[in-house]
């Protein structure tokens, strides 16, 4: 068996939809498992032109539109889950981009599509429901495909403890399996099976570094027996604390608690994202559970991203966020007089 | 990340990636086995690193030495040596003023 790869419908039709409406796609999946990468490199390569990208983090502090410079048109939804919490600023703020498009006279000037990077956290089910019950929404908006990112090295341990994730996997309309060159080719065997069986209607695609990548076959592989998370006692929820970095906390005191923390808690600290400042630049830190990504040196600062620099999200469960600061601020003091 | 798309990546292992020139690595060396030697000996163990060789030299307290090529293989190399991780969390380094302040 060979996951099938078709051009997905953004790639066939770029003109929104017959009836006037834009099209919306929902990019979702789990925490790290690579949406703003692939939607950077599709940005690169000219994909989702003129398109409207909303981007969702769960974290107060946004840090993925500082990635997402190629986008001309973009809007962050920080400090909530717009499957949740933030619902209700999703839904307002379709609404104000439906308003302004609908104050444009020529078709050839309106906008013809939205994406939607939704937070880790997020299930793009009733994202796609409030847009589809909105009285005023569900006549300007179409959503029109629904991706799901999924990562290879740990979408299996995910299925296995996280109804989020199966959710999302469930939900998608062309799953695009990523980090092909990091996994193992048996487990990824497998993933790509047990895959299949949570959603056969689905397209797969495989992608590295946001670039397609053609999937391995995975005929004799058997998939995963996921249990049934139902009867199990609930995880404690995971949430999102932003860490203050403050002058005093410098590179090598902060490298080497986070190598600590993340090699005893690496399950527990789901994800990690911010940019430190270091003698180097500013350094774009970015782990999922125990693997760190190597750091991305960023350009100087302008005045509208400083607040960037302040602070690193940690996401995860298992940990009270008072303990990381306090646990921080140790490790920083460490040998100062 | 794809050298197309983003970014340039900094090389080597990522708790390195603070550092580019000389001055600033040597620095960096020190300064971390600072901190690693104000964590280390509640599990008996130090550290050191005299900014002549490569690597981060760790010894137990009857006298064993290896030396690691970065800080994910000195919590590799604890964990080994201690039975158990060295856990940031832990009660003993929730204090409010942190080692030698």
């Amino acid at each position: 068996m060979r996951a099938s790869w078709a051009p997905a419908a953004w790639a066939r039709d770029v003109t929104g939809t017959r009836d006037g409406r834009m099209q919306l796609t929902v990019l979702g999946g789990f925490l790290g498992s690579g949406k703003t990468t692939w939607l950077r490199h599709q940005l690169h390569d000219g994909n989702f032109q003129d398109a409207f990208v909303v981007v969702n983090e769960a974290a107060a502090t946004p840090v993925d539109d500082a990635l997402l410079t190629r986008s001309t048109d973009l809007a962050v939804l920080a400090g909530g889950c717009a499957c949740c919490e933030a619902r209700g600023e999703l839904v307002a703020l379709l609404r104000r981009i439906c308003d302004e498009r609908s104050g444009k006279d020529s078709r050839g000037q309106r906008l013809q599509r939205i994406v939607l990077e939704t937070s880790g956290l997020a299930d793009p089910g009733p994202i796609v429901e409030a847009i589809r019950t909105d009285p005023i929404l569900v006549h300007h908006i179409l959503v029109s495909e629904i991706v799901v990112t999924v990562d290879a090295l740990h979408a299996l341990a995910q299925l296995r403890s996280e109804p989020l994730g199966r959710r999302q996997i469930e939900i998608a309309d062309r799953l695009i399996v990523t980090k092909l060159d990091e996994a193992d080719p048996a487990a990824l065997a497998r993933l790509l099976a047990t895959l299949h069986c949570l959603n056969p209607g689905a397209s797969f695609s495989g992608a590295i570094k946001g670039s397609d990548a053609e999937l391995p076959l995975y005929d004799n592989a058997e998939p995963e027996a996921l249990a049934d998370l139902s009867d199990e006692v609930a995880n404690p929820p995971i949430f999102a604390t932003a860490l203050a970095i403050d002058p005093t906390v410098d590179w090598p005191a902060f490298s080497v608690w986070l190598s600590a923390l993340l090699h005893a808690r690496g399950d527990d600290v789901v994800r990690v994202k911010g940019v430190m400042r270091t003698p180097a630049g500013r350094l774009l830190l970015q782990s999922v559970r125990k693997v760190v990504q190597s750091p991305e040196v960023l350009p100087a600062q302008s005045a509208d991203t400083a607040y960037q620099d302040e602070s690193i999200v940690f996401i995860g469960r298992g940990y009270r966020a008072e303990d990381l600061r306090r646990s921080l601020r140790y490790f920083a003091s460490a040998g100062r007089t | 990340m794809c050298s197309s798309c983003g970014f340039p990546a900094a090389p080597g292992h990522w708790t390195d990636a603070g550092a580019v020139t000389g001055p600033d690595k040597l620095r960096a060396r020190f300064r971390r086995a600072q901190v690693l030697q104000a964590v280390l000996p509640a599990y008996g163990l130090s550290a050191h690193d005299g900014g002549l060789i490569p690597g981060i030299q760790i010894s137990t307290g009857s006298g064993g030495e290896t030396i690691v090529p970065d800080l994910s293989a000195v919590w590799v190399l604890a964990e080994k040596l201690t039975g158990r991780p060295i856990d940031p969390l832990d009660a003993r380094f929730l204090g409010a003023g942190g080692v030698g302040s």
